[in-house]
């Protein structure tokens, strides 16, 4: 007798957090080998889940039927079944209500909520132990004949007596009967993952959780036999019927675009029209190029194609808005690219000026959903989001979700706290294995961490975390991913609280909504752009020079002078130490060298090695060749190595025949392989159909591995020429006018790699004066002052870059200097600078008690003042100021703040070292003496040289040399190397350490502040570095000095 | 009056350590959650290793691979303080606590009964040494100075009020034990010992810092008594060690035993009085425990007599599972007079109450014949029937019944053709200790009409094993 038909209608995904122990993929691939008709995914009051199974239920050919679990507050525990669209809406409305109307991560529901019936849907009962008779007349009299008694026989209590119970409750309440499963994994044997995740959710050991634990591993897919031997044929045969009454697919969703943005009287097609010949003739008064017109008809006859419209009208709107409100912003992505979007002003890059990039961003065949991502100034993100919000209403605008997934750390965590290990030793392990993939044994590094691997308690914890890795843990919410609708969302997807107050998320991630064809608009916060509308503001004010972003003079060769120093501190994504090393080899001399520069620091390239390929090809130390004419038009512009993640896809297609749909799913599995399967499985494929097309086995096992290092990580030269724009612009703010972006840098922290300290010094380096925090000069923001060239470091050119001469600063008109702002005091409170600013308009201060006084300043302040030395001009040195600083009593009626008549107190100053100390506790810089300046005759005697020596000195010299570690970086793609920057009085100094002193000298390395180092001096293509072969630890002499690194560990 | 002050410079380290034979690897105590463990404190081999307490254990472990990291426990540190308190009353009748790390004692009427200052001193220094506790003492006019000068140097002596600020002057304001954050504010101004301080106008320092340090101030050059609480010694004592591994030998228990027990001999001799019945507890890696229960004929306070006694009694004892735990509890301790008895005794002499019936019992029928039962939320039934241990409140699940005789090990069960009542109810969990099991069981009429619990292999239906009896 053959097995009889089942579907499974109660089963439970990984994304029910802390229950479900297996993904939707592996469900469904058990259920296809168990033969079953169909399998309903029914997470507890969520759909977070419910696209990844409709994917697994599309590759595996089992229907999925959407459904979901519920508990009542005050009823009966349910499952609901959506049968037709109207019910799955029905259900996203439900789950939207219940999670709307609870914390983040719980739901509450209750029976007045299943008022109307639940039109569309299936309902199954799930009764208790001891079931209540009212909740099933009362569910009857909700669903009708909609509604089925769930009999789920687990082995658990007698089986027998149950079903002989239910059935009776069952016929007793006319009821139909049916089997299920409580379904929680997909297999026997994931039962010990099930058990480690229930008490992770209860937040206990599982020694401690041993009541709550499910007795027996029932609850997976059974085999129908086995289901045939437990339930009567009726019940069994009873879900084949409710399956056949779900017709529902996520295929019949239909998404639209709002339509508010077209004005009556247009079509989508004719408005975009209209905003783009508007926007031809603001970018191009004297009327356009023929190659762009050519480019606008052509793009835009594509998406009237592709019926895109609405998506570049949103679009355009957002950015309008921010437009009006003077917020800057840039968008990028394959779309943002287009001539298009510049005539729309959603971006800055000019495509007559780089007019090569631009045909390849839209491509017919690639059939590629438009993504454009918008970048706002940081500080103001959140004006555009709430505009957002208010358009389109709350209903039909909310932000997707992210879907945080256990990762090496965390699963290995929670997986040693509920296996009870100690403390410790949990610490330990989440150290050793935080990085961890789950395959690459780990014995080597467990018995380093004195962990015995052979332990069977170190096994459980390896298997177990092996399972845990990837699985998803719960839903976050997405940095800027806005998905907008016609109709209110919670039609189409339910939809959450998020952790923020006020904030609402859908429970679909980008992928889902790729997957579903839906599209979102991502709104993301860029302090770089907040630099540079300040420093803009600042020109407009100070210099009478009104720029944008597209009327900064393009190509300057100053700028690109500078560029090829690596004088970059404060510039856009190229300031950073890899940035600045790449920069003297690479001699960016136009705006495409800036997008490979942008792109080439990144793991991908690195990991792919294919950064030295193409510096030997650029600088014409090794012949650039091709495979074939078809590879030579991917990547000609690139010197034949693929930098960019469009040539991978580009050279799949023309070099191993996959079709443009292919390719972009070749993109997506090495983007995130572990939810589409594994990226070998590619391997294959490429070197088959590149051999098939007359490449040599070699080149196309060499490319593959390239691009499997390259995957993940590639960067799309989309995004890297929207970044290689506000790069440019920013180096030329710094080359052209560079007081005010500093300024404007300063009042942007936090932002970017360097901290205020080294953005001041780096300025006064560049001669530019800084005036200290004063209150009875400074605002919040740092200002600009008239001043005169600063002298302190008297810009000796030839001992400073030898052989490389900064070019010459040119200032028009005054000189500028920087006055720090009252912003740089840790602590210091906005409304109170704004109080000092209004007092101080009114008229100067007279002495503290005025100050005081009249800016209503409270005891905290006055210390965070006197402690930042800006009460010098009113009240002396800092002793002296902090004790008249805290002698001034609290307001009283008549005689108001008052010094009472004290007797002169001698107290002396502080000493110099003492006042660098509080300069950086207070504000985190000084502009006095550098400290290593101040101790400059001991580290001398120490046989250590200045910085400035060093780089007088041949390459390969030996050399001492001194400084505090500003940064200790031990990047993955360097195996085991760290680098350091250590700062002196005259700039940074370099090191390269190797693995083996780096292990040797373990304690030095990471906890000296000053650090002095004996090494190699080697000086290449104008790049410096120190190759470290000892380290001392000069710590001691800087006493307590707060001069914070950073590391990046 | 004479103030001596005993400061333990490293409390909680020897809290921690003089349990403990002695280490060969540098020793930290560590605390906090998860995320930022830290160290509280460090032993000399840690010091110079360049561990210093505050830092974060990672950091600590990455340059110190052999750090041996014990948690810190405050409650072992304060005990450990009440314990000096209590020795220090055997030398005088005013003690004062001065949490966390220093025990302060009025001298001035001791040096009568115990000689002038150095032999006192000389006293107190070795039986700081032998109760193992790392100590400076120093003497002062009053107990605040004794304070401050005990944490400048070892031995310092002031005994005028008038030397005082001559010898106050040169402390650092920062070890001054000034209230609150003035320290910091003073330091800030550029005051930084007590003798510039002494020179400010009180009016200025008052305006500035409140009442709190001009009092302070006062308080320590003896212009103005404190107001402090005395200690009141315990009338119990008890005392843990934590032996931070599982311990198997009872030669190795002696070590922590006998110090234990000498903190006892000290504790009772303080308060003139003896122990006459004294309890061991061994803890278990269970959290079960084994308990030993001293009586004296009379009582004693000498630590050699009360080991004796303990060593001879824990050779004979048997430990069932290896100890992680030691602790010694002393209700009754008694003073040497014999107590006298409630005539109007309205008692029967045949009413035992419970506990004393079960004491009874347990001496008739030996230690292991009288026990509590327990029901223990293991799913597995072995684990789930539990003998006295200390109640435990886990959540779990309703379970089908269970029969209320279990065997202790499941045996082949003889009838051949029982009637299955119910079931299966299927079994399979225990993994996590690494004692899985996968059965299912049944309820069993057998032919005698018994009524059985038995398992079978999962799927199967026999042949059986008898596991319990249902009443």
């Amino acid at each position: 007798m053959s097995a009889p038909a089942y579907a499974e209608l109660h089963c439970l995904s990984d994304f029910s957090f802390g229950r479900g122990a297996s993904s939707a993929r592996e469900l469904f691939e058990r259920a296809k080998r168990c033969g079953y008709a169909a399998l309903a995914i029914t997470d507890e009051c969520s759909f977070a889940g419910i696209v990844r199974a409709h994917e697994a239920a599309r590759d595996t050919g089992v229907a999925l039927i959407v459904g979901t679990e519920v508990q009542l507050a005050d009823g009966p525990k349910l499952v609901l079944l959506a049968a037709d669209a109207a019910g799955y809406t029905r259900l996203c409305e439900l789950i939207t209500q219940g999670r709307r109307a609870a914390q983040k991560g719980t739901y509450q529901l209750a029976r007045a909520d299943l008022d109307d019936g639940l039109p569309g849907t299936l309902a199954l009962w799930l009764p208790e132990r001891k079931p209540t008779r009212e909740h099933g007349t009362w569910l009857r009299d909700v669903f009708g004949e909609r509604l089925w008694l769930a009999v789920e026989l687990l082995r658990e209590d007698d089986d027998a007596a149950r079903l002989a119970e239910l059935c009776q409750l069952a016929n007793d309440l006319h009821i139909r009967a049916v089997a299920t499963g409580d379904v929680h994994m997909h297999a026997r044997t994931r039962r010990t993952l099930q058990d480690t995740l229930t008490a992770i959710r209860h937040r206990k050991t599982l020694v401690e959780a041993r009541g709550l634990l499910f007795r027996n591993g029932e609850r997976h897919l059974r085999r129908r036999e086995t289901l045939a031997a437990i339930y009567p044929a009726a019940l069994l045969a009873e879900t084949t019927r409710i399956a056949e009454r779900c017709t529902f697919t996520l295929d019949q969703l239909r998404y639209r675009y709002p339509s508010e943005l077209v004005p009556a009287g247009h079509t989508p097609t004719s408005w975009l029209r209209q905003l783009t010949e508007e926007g031809i003739r603001w970018r191009w008064p004297e009327g356009e190029p023929a190659n762009v017109r050519a480019q606008v008809e052509h793009e835009l006859a594509l998406i009237a194609e592709l019926e895109y419209e609405p998506y570049f009208l949103t679009v355009h709107d957002i950015v309008r808005f921010a437009r009006g409100e003077d917020i800057l912003c840039q968008g990028r992505g394959s779309a943002a690219n287009s001539a298009v979007c510049f005539a729309l002003g959603i971006t800055e890059v000019d495509p007559a000026r780089i007019n090569m990039l631009v045909e390849r961003f839209i491509s017919r065949e690639r059939n590629e959903p438009p993504d454009i991502d918008i970048d706002f100034e940081h500080e103001r993100r959140e004006e555009v989001i709430q505009y957002i919000y208010q358009k389109y209403g709350r209903e039909r605008a909310a932000l997707t979700a992210t879907v945080i997934c256990y990762r090496g750390r965390s699963a290995v965590r929670d997986v040693a706290k509920s296996l009870g290990l100690p403390l410790d030793a949990v610490n330990k392990l989440s150290f050793a294995l935080g990085w961890w993939n789950g395959e690459t044994p780990m014995d080597e590094r467990l018995r380093e961490a004195g962990f015995d691997p052979a332990c069977p308690i170190l096994q459980r914890v390896l298997r177990l975390t092996r399972e845990l890795l990837d699985r998803p843990r719960h839903l976050s919410q997405h940095v800027g991913g806005f998905v907008i609708a016609d109709a209110p969302l919670a039609t189409l997807v339910p939809v959450e609280n998020a952790a923020m107050p006020d904030r609402t998320i859908i429970q679909w991630d980008k992928d889902d909504l790729d997957s579903l064809g839906l599209l979102k608009i991502d709104c993301l916060a860029l302090g770089m752009l907040t630099c540079l509308r300040k420093t803009m503001d600042l020109l407009r004010a100070h210099r009478r020079r009104d720029l944008t972003l597209a009327t900064i003079p393009a190509e300057d060769p100053d700028t690109y002078a500078m560029l090829g120093r690596a004088d970059t501190v404060g510039v856009f994504q190229i300031e950073s130490r890899a940035q600045m090393a790449m920069l003297p080899r690479l001699k960016p001399r136009c705006f495409y060298d800036l997008v490979i520069e942008v792109a080439i620091v990144r793991p991908g390239p690195i990991q792919g090695d294919m950064v030295h390929p193409y510096l030997r090809r650029r600088n014409g130390q090794e012949p650039v060749t091709y495979p074939s004419d078809d590879v030579r038009e991917v990547l000609e512009r690139t010197l034949g190595v693929p930098l960019f993640q469009e040539q991978v896809m580009k050279l799949a297609i023309v070099a191993a025949g996959y079709s443009p749909g292919e390719a972009d799913q070749l993109r997506r599995s090495m983007a995130a392989w572990k939810r589409h399967g594994n990226v070998e499985a590619h391997r294959e494929r490429i070197t088959q159909g590149m051999l098939a097309r007359g490449y040599t086995q070699a080149f196309s096992e060499e490319l593959f591995d390239r691009l499997k290092g390259f995957g993940a990580y590639g960067f799309p030269e989309s995004h890297a020429a929207s970044f290689a724009l506000l790069a440019y612009a920013s180096a030329w703010l710094k080359c052209h006018e560079p007081a005010a972006f500093v300024c404007a840098l300063l009042n942007s922290l936090p932002m970017g790699f360097y901290s205020e300290s080294q953005l001041v010094q780096d300025a006064r380096r560049h001669g530019i004066t800084v005036l200290p925090v004063d209150v009875r000069s400074s605002e919040w923001d740092c200002t600009l002052e008239n001043g005169v060239r600063d002298n302190f470091m008297p810009a000796a050119p030839g001992t400073d870059h030898p052989g490389r001469e900064p070019a010459p600063i040119i200032v028009p008109g005054t000189i500028l200097a920087v006055r720090l702002g009252l912003r740089l005091i840790r602590s210091f409170r906005e409304d109170v600078a704004l109080r000092i600013h209004a007092a101080r308009a009114m008229h100067a201060f007279d002495d503290l008690a005025d100050l005081v006084g009249r800016a209503g300043l409270d005891a905290r302040d006055r210390k965070l003042l006197a402690d930042a030395g800006a009460l010098r001009g009113l009240a002396g040195h800092r002793h002296r100021a902090r004790w008249q600083a805290a002698g001034i009593e609290p307001q009283r009626p008549l005689f108001g703040f008052a010094s009472p008549g004290e007797q002169a107190i001698a107290i002396k100053p502080p000493a110099t070292g003492a006042d660098t100390i509080a300069d950086y506790a207070a504000t985190g810089l000084t502009l006095g003496a550098h400290p290593l300046k101040q101790l400059r005759a001991q580290l001398r005697a120490r046989h250590c040289r200045p910085s400035r020596e060093l780089r007088t000195l041949p390459s390969g010299s030996r050399a001492r040399a001194a400084g505090l570690v500003t940064l200790r970086q031990r990047p993955q793609t360097a195996s085991g190397v760290t680098f350091l920057s250590l700062e002196d009085e005259d700039g940074m100094v370099n090191v390269i350490v190797w693995q083996a002193l780096a292990e040797r000298q373990r304690r030095v390395l990471l906890q000296a502040t000053l650090l002095a180092v004996d090494g190699r001096w080697e000086s290449a293509d104008g790049v410096d570095n120190l190759i470290a072969e000892h380290l001392y630890d000069y710590s001691t002499l800087l006493g307590t000095l707060d001069a914070r690194s950073r590391d990046f560990h | 009056m004479l103030w001596a002050c005993v400061l333990l410079p490293s409390l909680a380290l020897d809290a921690a350590l003089r349990g403990q034979p002695s280490l060969d690897r540098p020793f930290a105590l560590v605390t906090g959650p998860a995320q930022q463990r830290r160290l509280v404190a460090v032993d000399a081999r840690a010091r110079a290793a360049g561990l210093a307490p505050g830092q974060r254990l990672a950091e600590a472990e990455a340059v110190c691979r052999d750090l041996f990291a014990a948690e810190y426990d405050a409650r072992a540190t304060r005990a450990s303080l009440k314990l000096i308190a209590a020795w220090a009353y055997r030398y005088s009748s005013q003690v004062l606590l001065d949490p966390p790390r220093a025990v302060i004692l009025e001298v001035g009427k001791s040096l009568r009964l115990f000689g002038p200052w150095p032999d006192l001193a000389q006293r107190l220094r070795e039986d700081l040494a032998q109760l193992g506790f790392a100590h400076r003492i120093a003497l002062a006019p009053n107990p605040r100075a004794a304070r401050v000068l005990a944490g400048i140097a070892d031995g310092t002596l002031v005994e005028s009020v008038d030397a005082l600020p001559q010898a106050l002057a040169r402390v650092a304001c920062a070890r001054a034990g000034l209230p609150g954050n003035t320290v910091a504010a003073l330091t800030s101004m550029g005051i930084t010992t007590l003798g510039a301080l002494f020179a400010l106008p009180r009016a200025a320092l008052q305006r500035r810092f409140g009442k709190p340090l001009v009092t302070a101030l006062t308080v320590l050059l003896g212009e103005q008594p404190e107001a402090l609480a005395a200690y009141q010694p315990p009338d119990r004592f008890a005392a843990r060690v934590d032996l931070g591994c599982e311990v198997k030998s009872h030669q190795a228990l002696l070590f922590p035993l006998r110090r234990m027990l000498g903190d006892l001999a000290a504790f009772v001799a303080a308060r003139d009085g003896g122990v006459q019945r004294f309890v061991i507890r061994f803890g278990h890696a269970d959290r079960s425990s084994t308990t030993l229960a001293i009586g004296l004929l009379a009582p004693e306070r000498a630590a050699e007599a009360l080991f004796d006694v303990a060593k001879l009694r824990l050779e004979q004892a048997q430990l069932p599972q290896p100890v992680l735990e030691l602790s010694v509890h002393a209700d009754e301790l008694p003073p040497f007079a014999p107590e006298a008895r409630d005539l109007l005794d309205q008692r029967s002499a045949n009413a035992l109450p419970w506990p004393q019936l079960r004491e009874r019992l347990r001496a008739r029928l030996g230690e292991d014949a009288v026990y509590g039962l327990r029901a223990d939320p293991d799913p597995r039934p072995e684990q789930a029937c539990v003998r006295d241990a200390v109640a435990n409140t886990a959540d779990s699940t309703p379970l089908p019944p269970r029969p209320a005789w279990l065997l202790s090990r499941p045996i082949p069960l003889r009838d051949f053709a029982p009637r299955i009542l119910a079931g299966p109810e299927r079994l399979e969990t225990g993994w996590w200790d690494g004692d899985d099991i996968r059965r299912d069981y049944y309820v069993l009429e057998l032919a005698t009409g018994q009524r059985a619990w038995a398992f079978a292999a999962p799927g199967e239906r026999g042949p059986f094993m008898l596991h319990g009896w249902f009443a």
